[in-house]
């Protein structure tokens, strides 16, 4: 037996102290209640979107086998109505939960990563390319993300993928100003230049130092980008430019408006998409404000 | 800053949504204002392509057209059939190779010159001479030698050949004193000297296309003094107005808005069977006038057994039901049941009910077999039967149906990845080849000729994907030779026979099927207008004739009951704005006592 004993198999003082740090944060963040009630909703939204193939049937969004009535008002068999092909709303909703999620999710990683990357690369680095990078920035910064995003569809074709692509691409400039700034704020701190003078690399600084130090502000800044992707999606949706046969909030919505749902007074075809959107919005919202400020002492409420 | 941009984004679509119901009022207003008399209020959702005679071809540019400019012949309003519009009388020499045309004497122009045979002979030469003047109907002067005005009331058209849409010439007959003088692709003038019962006077792009009677008019001037078409974004905006009565006639309305209007006491509803058909059609291998493949179809879709196989997949009466609401007509033949004399209806062997599982078995039988994923693979090319099906995107009738037809073929093992694509794209990739499955839809005539001609192996394209409107590419030896024998049979019913036969090879070939023939579904405030005569009668439209009935025949219904609504809105308008005005003003003023009684402290 000559194989080396596992050194670190018993966990450091330093993950004690994360994990201290987490249970802190944690504490923190029960807090504010109504962060826990925005994560509580997230949660429960998450898996009944995760579940919908397991607690439905299928079949039921499948309009070549649905049984209801056009448009039929709120009743015993079906609790939210029915569509214009006779589906069940409240299903309907369940099931565009589900793309509304994974695009609005998606497209913020997309556009965070884009971001950050932008980001730290340019406050760490600095210099001609960092400068014409940021120009790059600005220039996105500067351009109407609606148009931008519908120009881009036009050009490569509606689908999921493309509100993705569009979403990702329209907003990262915004996260990557707010990384930018955080990686300068950490640089100029002493213990970076230690760091350097120690014999640390780009790489070591980066990776060691200033990710760690601006993946807080990331995890805020996604939170609370995610509740304006979901919107971003349903604008898009709305306006036709998603997949026309997939279920998502705002390709109800559309097919609401242009089945004349407005004009036959069928609020529950309109009211219950948009409402889906509003109360996830505020989900993402009030636990990113809880984040934020279990992050940033300054705005914790006296 | 990011939530701002997207909030941003959809107030500016909040906003412009809402122009469609703001900012189009605005103009009636305007017109109102500006113009004396009577005025009938049409809402159109299509825009307006042109009002060039000679260019326009959206239905509603023609539609306007029509009420401006009197034609040769005109379809009357009973039956369609060809009555005397300009000319009075027409004859054909034996050989059917000369039509006479005798033009009315006495008929005026809207400037008050006289209408004469010189300007129908204008009119006609300037198509045979000038390619854009053959934009819109060039069609008609394809086959045409030489047109001659030897005296003041008598037109001569020699053609090549004998033609049966002498009697049915859709073409806009203009002044040779206006247009003699202007660049005929140019963007006319207004207001526009015409012919017909309505003078164009005002046109802005996307918002209104306005007319005004024409005192001069043969058959005696219109009973109203104004028409306006007032553009409208959105079909729900459109029918708003026509509840609060800013408008006075819709139409294209979608079957939940026509069953939404059933009670309102103040507007009659018109469902009239159909003249369009909307069709799928099915790649059949296309290629250019020459006979080069071009695009990239997928290869499986030449055989006619898969093609037969898809049509008899697709249940017709479940798109009627479901996605018309019942206010369509089954598909079957190609030419829509309006024209009955041409209509054709698959019968006994030929008859292909929904039936997947014949479906199934025909596509086991003829080697498709199923995949792993239980895709169909094609026996020949290897490729799976994975297929892309083009949607007009925004249009109902397309994304309603899509999600049916994907399920449907689904079923029968066939894979539809669909694409909802602009209008504009989806013409420019269907005639260039570029597709599997596509929507399509064409409007008929009483004249079957302009249809037919679409399936014709001459309406394929030239290398580029221009030069002609192909349909489906079909391409058929006995179905041109059909073609042009229907088109110089004069005997109507010898030509039906053909027409049917036809159809009948479209139906055995299978490169396109019949979805459904769609119902035009019209509504109008009866408190400001009588009953408008409808074309055909019974059963037709109000909008979108083949003539000028449906406007020509506007007629107040009385003269107390005009914009009573619209008032009353704008009184709760008021009231709204002031009650809010004042809880703001409550606030903003409690907001100050507490704030200087906090000072005070």
């Amino acid at each position: 037996m000559t194989a080396p004993e596992p050194v670190e198999r018993t966990p450091g003082p330093a993950w004690a102290r994360r994990r201290a740090a987490a249970r802190r944060a944690w504490g923190e963040f029960t807090r504010h209640r109504a962060g826990v009630l925005g994560l509580g909703v997230l949660v429960l939204v998450i898996a009944l979107a995760a579940l919908a193939p397991l607690i439905t049937d299928a079949d039921g969004v499948d309009v070549t086998r649905a049984t209801g009535g056009r448009l039929e008002p709120p009743g015993g068999r079906y609790w939210l109505g029915t569509d214009e092909s006779g589906r069940s709303v409240l299903l309907l909703v369940l099931w565009g939960a589900r793309i509304s999620l994974l695009v609005g999710l998606s497209a913020t990683l997309l556009s965070i990563a884009i971001g950050t990357v932008v980001g730290i690369l340019t406050g760490h680095f600095g210099g001609w390319g960092s400068a014409l990078l940021m120009r790059l920035t600005d220039f996105f910064l500067v351009l109407p993300s609606l148009v931008l995003a519908i120009a881009l569809s036009t050009v490569i074709g509606p689908g999921v993928g493309t509100i993705v692509l569009a979403i990702g691409v329209t907003s990262w400039p915004s996260a990557a100003r707010l990384v930018r700034a955080q990686t300068l704020g950490v640089e100029a701190r002493p213990y970076i230049e230690r760091s350097r003078a120690l014999g640390g690399g780009h790489l070591h600084v980066i990776g060691k130092h200033v990710l760690p130090g601006v993946l807080p502000l990331v995890l805020v800044n996604t939170t609370l980008a995610v509740g304006t992707a979901i919107v971003a999606e349903s604008t898009l949706a709305f306006l036709g430019l998603g997949d026309p046969v997939a279920i998502s909030w705002g390709s109800m919505l559309r097919s609401a408006s242009n089945s004349g749902a407005v004009t036959a007074g069928a609020w529950w075809y309109l009211v219950p998409p948009g409402l889906a959107i509003a109360v996830v919005v505020l989900a993402f919202t009030l636990c990113g404000r809880a984040m934020e400020s279990v992050l940033n002492p300054r705005l914790r409420e006296r | 800053m990011r939530q701002r941009r997207w909030a941003l984004g959809a107030s500016t679509l909040v906003v412009a949504m809402s122009a469609g119901l703001g900012a189009v009022p605005a103009a009636t207003t305007a017109t109102a204002a500006a113009q004396q008399g009577t005025t009938l209020r049409v809402a159109v959702t299509q825009e307006v392509d042109s009002l060039n005679p000679f260019l326009s071809i959206t239905r509603t540019g023609t539609d306007i057209l029509r009420a401006a400019f009197e034609e040769l012949t005109t379809a009357s309003a009973a039956d369609l059939s060809p009555e005397p519009g300009l000319a009075e009388k027409w004859e054909p020499s034996p050989d059917k190779l000369t039509w006479t045309y005798t033009v009315r004497r006495g008929a005026k122009w809207s400037d008050g010159q006289p209408i004469t045979a010189a300007d129908v002979a204008f009119t006609f030469n300037l198509m045979l001479s000038n390619e854009t003047a053959r934009t819109a109907n060039g069609n008609y002067v394809a086959q045409w030698e030489s047109v001659t005005a030897p005296d003041e009331t008598t037109v001569v058209v020699k053609t090549r050949a004998p033609q049966t849409t002498m009697v049915a010439l859709d073409i806009p007959i203009v002044p040779e004193h206006v247009w003699s003088k202007v660049d005929v692709g140019a963007e006319p003038a207004y207001p526009m000297v015409g012919s017909g019962p309505f003078v164009i006077t005002d046109f802005k792009e996307s918002q209104y296309t306005r007319l005004s009677a024409n005192k001069q008019y043969w058959r005696g001037a219109p009973k109203i003094d104004n028409l306006d078409f007032i553009h409208y974004k959105n079909a729900d905006a459109a029918v708003q107005a026509l509840r609060n009565g800013e408008v006075d006639l819709v139409n294209g309305l979608t079957p939940t808005q026509f069953d939404a209007l059933a009670g309102d006491p103040d507007i009659e509803r018109n469902n009239a069977k159909g003249k369009r058909f909307n069709e799928l059609v099915m790649n059949p291998g296309a290629a250019t006038a020459t006979g080069q493949p071009i695009g990239d179809g997928h290869p499986a879709l030449k055989d006619p057994r898969l093609r037969r196989a898809i049509a008899q997949a697709i249940d017709s009466k479940t798109i009627v039901d479901k996605v018309s609401g019942g206010y369509a007509t089954v598909g079957g033949g190609y030419i829509p049941p309006l024209f009955s004399t041409y209509h054709w209806e698959p019968t006994g062997d030929q008859a292909r009910p929904f039936d997947p599982a014949a479906a199934n078995s025909a596509l086991d039988a003829a080697g498709y077999a199923r995949g792993g994923d239980g895709v169909r693979v094609d026996p020949a090319s290897g490729r799976p039967l994975k297929f892309r099906l083009m949607l007009h995107s925004g249009k109902a009738f397309d994304e309603q149906s899509a999600p049916f037809i994907q399920g449907w073929l689904r079923d029968i093992g066939i894979a539809v990845d669909v694409r909802s694509v602009a209008d504009n794209k989806l013409n420019e990739d269907t005639t260039a080849g570029r597709f599997d499955l596509a929507y399509s839809g064409w409007t008929g005539n009483p004249d079957p000729d302009a249809v037919l001609a679409l399936q014709t192996c001459a309406s394929r394209p030239n290398a580029d994907g221009k030069g002609a409107t192909p349909d489906s590419f079909f391409c058929d030896a006995d179905y041109d030779r059909l073609y042009a024998q229907q088109g110089s049979e004069f005997d109507t019913a010898k030509r039906a026979e053909i027409v049917k036969r036809m159809q009948q090879i479209l139906h055995a070939q299978a490169p396109l099927t019949i979805l459904s023939y769609d119902n035009a579904l019209e509504a109008y405030r009866k408190d400001r207008f009588a009953p408008f005569t409808l074309s055909p009668d019974p059963g037709g439209f109000i909008m979108n004739q083949q003539s000028y009935w449906g406007y020509y025949s506007a007629t107040p219904a009385s003269a107390s009951a005009s914009g009573g609504s619209s008032s009353s809105t704008v009184v709760w308008v008021v009231i709204g704005a002031v009650v809010v005005i004042a809880a703001v003003a409550a606030l903003v003023l409690a907001r100050r006592r507490r704030a200087t009684a906090d000072e005070r402290e």
